[in-house]
């Protein structure tokens, strides 16, 4: 197997690991750092996998990747948090912390169920195994908890999951490149204002919504 | 004069340029003509020949729904300006309200015309960013919350068709809509790509199981809003997945559209019964005529027409309930179904409109919605047999008298507060008068049925 | 000369398991800028409790007495066919496999369980309770790791493992060994009762092991530590030698390699130590409930190494 590939498997099993580990702490400094590790290490490998191909396409999504979910967003994170970040934490998780737990992997396995019934016979690799796992699992962040920044780091392992494909996958043409770099970036600001307005007025009252039911 | 087909998309654009400019004072004005200039050049642009290059690609379907998006515009922002005035405590200002709205028009007009499903994503996923502020116009907690499942779902969702639209190109080596449309691409890839995308965009559609955010955005967003988005918003989502279902009409793809589409339709009509806010009530009738809708796409023919009446009809009729709903909130003070009683005392006008219109979007005859229930009704007998086709229709039947039921309550009553039509919500006839022309429109479409079964 | 390897490898740990809790005892003493007890204090205290007269609840049935025996025996047994200090089978070694041996220090938990109960003690039934449902949830893990070791080896022998591991260095770097040896770090955490999961203190209220000896005195209670120290000891053993670093472990039967090796295992050991005291004068105690989070999270490595083994196995390994 070509050792790049091998590079890559590591990477992805090492951010199924930090989403696993993600599921598992409840304080919001402790996620929003996570992720930004998980970030990080794609983009050195990206870093890695551009130097050895020499495409500046990958060049540029290790530095995106390191700038924008590295640095930019988990800043922005930690800004939106009240001043003292480390008092910041889930109260009330849909799920318990250990069934979560549990429940990330079953989502993992599930990943790899649907990778090898509908696309291991059309693959020379098993490398896509890992970011439909992987988009899975944030999935399934987002579902399991009720903190915003915890659902927004979800939506942006869903994201990082993508990169991976999009590793793996030719590229696609840089006008759509671009519109999905600033869709993304919008997506993220928008949430920024509502946590700020969520995180406000969750302040004054109870955070069940009757009227939100049924 | 290619650049005439994107007519719709520049004024719209360049009304919402005028309208976050600080210094001018005149939004309400540019975006009741941009929606009017908007109208008139997509039914210019309708009598036009299909037009499809290296961006667009205007047919029949587009040319549809270009008119479809943009005379649910005009009444949504003429109804806008007084609704919008009389809210408290406004996340912002009236300007930046319609900055937004004709935003949100423009990435819809966008989406139905881009020739690149790339592209059309980046459309779809810019609907989320332009309207998902809308929703929290009102600035109050349930609202954010709702605001804040509204992005986080459908942002979910929509990663899911990116990485579709990722395994198309990767099976077919092409973004272009016209080259899949002439290629239909039948490998295994893209068929788990156009699975992907039914479920991602059927996220944005309110289909089954990501509909979750829908009856809240529709519940809390302010009466315009929720008009603009059951009405064209979840077409625009549906409109990818005709698209992508167009491009590789595969069984397996199909039949997985079908069931999640008639389990959209069990869900929501069996949930029309549990619901206490009549916003809700008709953000779940919603989700049931898109499950129909998707049925229709699924089995094509007749029942592919049936699901376009359907879209047309329904965007008419329920954006004209959601205005109404509007007044009846602005009547009653209260999105409770149990309070609101006697209302055709209160507000006769408003409320006489009101049941028909939840007749209308539950698929009554003769509304045009009927006539698409029954072609995509015929269709699936041919395809699914007479089984299923029995279970669906009671599934309508259900939502039908849930809906209906619920409406006639709150109308027919006698109300406890009988105080005789103080006339203090009625009295604005300009967003009545909307919601009876749009109405009017949902019953025309069943007699335009040739026109659209021409276009297409 | 098997035979007497045996005895050496039985004499070794006998003697050497309560110097390796002294030594974790000072080293975190030490840590803390105190002075600490001498390393040699766990024998002060066997012997002490040895001369001590042996006290039984009258509720308690014969059994209760009888236990400590029991599983000082099977800990005694244990030390007997695991690699410790030779990485070929001694005269005893073919008589269980890993999952052979997982079972004897099962039947030596329940034992001890059952003793507890039979106490009739309050205390010692809030141990045995909680030590059952932890157990029940890191026992399955246990047998979750030997079967991914028996898809990397082909067997269930520790021997073959840490050949297989020694001398492959594309398995001893392969992500599978590392996700495993993950999840048995953590579960040796739970087993070994190390800070996380219990502190070792009187009169705790999370305390889990050791409330289960509660009702012991005299003799038996020193059997009881004696074992309990054996069974660290081998745990930590089997983590070092089979796990993370099987490296050294002699290969071939050559005396002097042999003698070289057990100063060596006993630093491996120390570094072990090193890296247990750390982590107990670092963390906080789990409260109960969060304990089988830890435990859930020991799962999925185990479960992860699995999900990487099919990923990878199919184009060819690692």
């Amino acid at each position: 197997m070509h050792s790049l590939d091998s590079i890559y498997l590591l990477l992805g099993f090492v951010e199924i690991a930090l989403v696993i580990f993600i599921q598992w702490q409840l304080y919001t400094i402790n996620i929003i750092r996570t992720f930004s590790i998980g970030s990080f290490l794609m983009a050195a490998f990206f870093l890695v996998a551009g130097l050895v191909s020499k495409e500046v396409y990958i060049l540029t999504l290790a530095f995106l990747t390191a700038v924008a979910r590295g640095w930019f967003i988990p800043r922005f994170l930690v800004k939106t948090l009240k001043r003292e970040t480390w008092r910041e934490r889930e109260v009330k998780p849909v799920l318990g912390v250990a069934s979560s737990i549990i429940g990330s992997l079953l989502f993992a396995i599930l990943g790899y169920l649907i990778y090898s019934l509908a696309l291991q016979p059309y693959m020379s690799t098993n490398l896509a195994a890992v970011p439909i796992a992987l988009m899975l699992q944030g999935a399934f962040l987002i579902i399991s908890r009720s903190n915003t920044i915890a659902q927004l780091i979800g939506y942006l392992v869903m994201e990082n999951a993508m990169y991976m494909f999009g590793y793996i996958f030719p590229e696609l043409p840089f006008i759509v490149e671009a519109g999905i770099v600033l869709d993304v970036l919008g997506i993220v600001m928008i949430s920024g204002i509502i946590i700020r307005l969520r995180e406000d007025s969750l302040q004054n009252g109870d955070s069940e919504f009757n009227e939100l039911r049924g | 004069m290619e650049w005439i087909y994107i007519l719709p998309v520049l004024i719209t654009g360049g009304a919402s340029l005028l309208c976050i400019l600080p210094f001018l004072k005149f939004e309400e004005d540019i975006s009741v003509a941009a929606s009017i200039l908007a109208l008139a050049s997509s039914i210019y642009v309708a009598t036009l020949p299909d037009h499809v290059n290296a961006f667009m690609h205007v047919d029949g379907l587009s040319k549809i729904f270009l008119i479809m998006i943009s005379a649910i515009y005009v009444g949504v922002v003429i109804f806008s300006i007084d609704y919008i005035a009389h809210i408290e405590n406004k996340l912002f200002q009236m300007n930046f309200y319609f900055f937004l709205l004709n935003l949100f028009v423009l990435t819809m007009l966008f989406t139905v015309i881009v020739d690149n499903i790339g592209l059309m994503w980046v459309g779809v996923e810019a609907t989320t960013l332009a309207s998902a502020l809308l929703i929290a116009t009102e600035n109050e907690e349930a609202a954010i919350e709702a605001t804040w499942r509204y992005i986080i779902i459908v942002s979910a969702g929509l990663v899911v068709s990116l990485i579709a639209t990722i395994f198309i190109y990767a099976g077919t080596g092409t973004l272009s809509l016209s080259k899949l449309l002439a290629a239909h691409p039948t490998s295994q890839i893209v068929a788990v790509g156009a699975i992907l995308a039914v479920v991602g965009y059927g996220t944005k559609a309110g289909i089954f199981p990501m509909h979750t955010w829908l009856p809240d955005a529709h519940g809390r967003a302010p009466a315009p809003v929720s008009a603009i988005f059951s009405a064209v918003l979840l077409p625009v989502a549906l409109f990818s997945i005709v698209r992508i279902i167009g491009a590789a009409p595969i069984l397996g793809v199909q039949d997985f559209a079908f069931w999640l589409g008639f389990l959209s339709v069990a869900i929501a009509s069996l949930m029309t019964f549990s619901q206490r806010q009549y916003k809700r009530l008709f953000a779940y009738s919603s989700i049931e005529n898109m499950g129909i809708a998707l049925i229709g796409i699924s089995v094509g023919g007749y029942g592919f027409v049936g699901a376009i009446v359907i879209i047309v009809a329904h965007a008419f009729a329920k954006s004209a309930t959601f205005l109404l709903s509007g007044n009846v909130l602005a009547a009653y003070k209260t999105p409770f179904i149990s309070e609101v009683k006697g209302a055709y005392k209160k507000i006769p006008l408003t409320a006489y409109l009101f049941s028909i219109g939840a007749l209308a979007v539950t698929g009554a005859p003769p509304f045009g919605s009927f006539l698409g229930e029954l072609l995509i009704l015929a269709q699936v007998l041919k395809s699914f047999g007479i089984v299923w086709t029995v279970v669906l229709s009671t599934f309508i039947v259900i939502a039908f008298l849930g809906v209906n039921y619920r409406v006639a309550r709150m109308v027919f009553s006698e109300g406890s507060s009988g105080s005789e039509s103080d006339g203090d919500a009625d009295h604005v006839k300009s967003p009545v008068a909307v919601a009876a022309i749009n109405l009017a429109l949902a019953l025309l479409t069943t007699f335009a049925l040739p026109v659209i079964y021409k276009m297409l | 000369m098997l035979l007497l390897l045996s005895l050496l490898q039985l004499t070794y740990i006998l003697l050497l398991a309560p110097l390796a809790a002294g030594i974790l005892a000072k080293i975190e003493e030490v840590l803390e800028s105190k002075k600490g007890p001498s390393i040699f204090q766990p024998y002060y205290d066997i012997s002490k409790l040895f001369r001590k007269e042996s006290i039984v609840p009258s509720a308690a049935s014969p059994f209760f007495r009888v236990a400590p025996y029991i599983t000082f025996a099977l800990y005694l047994f244990l030390t007997l066919v695991l690699p410790i200090i030779t990485a070929f089978p001694l005269t005893f070694g073919p008589v269980v496999d890993f999952i052979g041996g997982g079972l004897v220090f099962g039947a030596a938990a329940a034992i001890k369980k059952l003793a507890a109960i039979d106490s009739r003690s309050n205390y010692s039934h809030l141990g045995t309770s909680r030590s059952a449902s932890i157990g029940a949830l890191s026992e399955p893990i246990m047998l979750l790791i030997f079967i991914m070791l028996g898809v990397l080896s082909h067997t269930n022998n520790p021997y073959v493992i840490n050949n297989i591991l020694q001398t492959s260095q594309t398995w001893y770097l392969s992500l599978i060994h590392w996700f495993v040896s993950a999840a048995f770090f953590m579960v040796l955490i739970v087993e070994t009762g190390k800070l996380p999961i219990e502190s070792h203190g009187f009169g705790e209220l999370g305390m889990i092991g050791q409330a289960m000896e509660m009702e012991y005195s005299g003799a038996e209670l020193a059997l009881y530590k004696w074992g309990s120290y054996m069974k660290h000891f081998l745990l930590m053993n089997v983590f070092m030698n089979v796990f993370v670093f099987p490296f050294f472990v002699p290969m071939q039967l050559n005396v002097a390699a042999i003698f070289w090796y057990m100063f060596i295992n006993f630093l491996k050991i120390f570094l072990l130590l090193i890296v247990f005291a750390l982590l107990e004068e670092t963390v906080s105690k789990y409260r109960l409930f969060k304990i089988f989070d830890f435990v859930a999270v020991s799962f999925v490595f185990a479960f992860l190494a699995a999900l990487v083994f099919y990923t990878t196995s199919s184009i060819g390994g690692m």
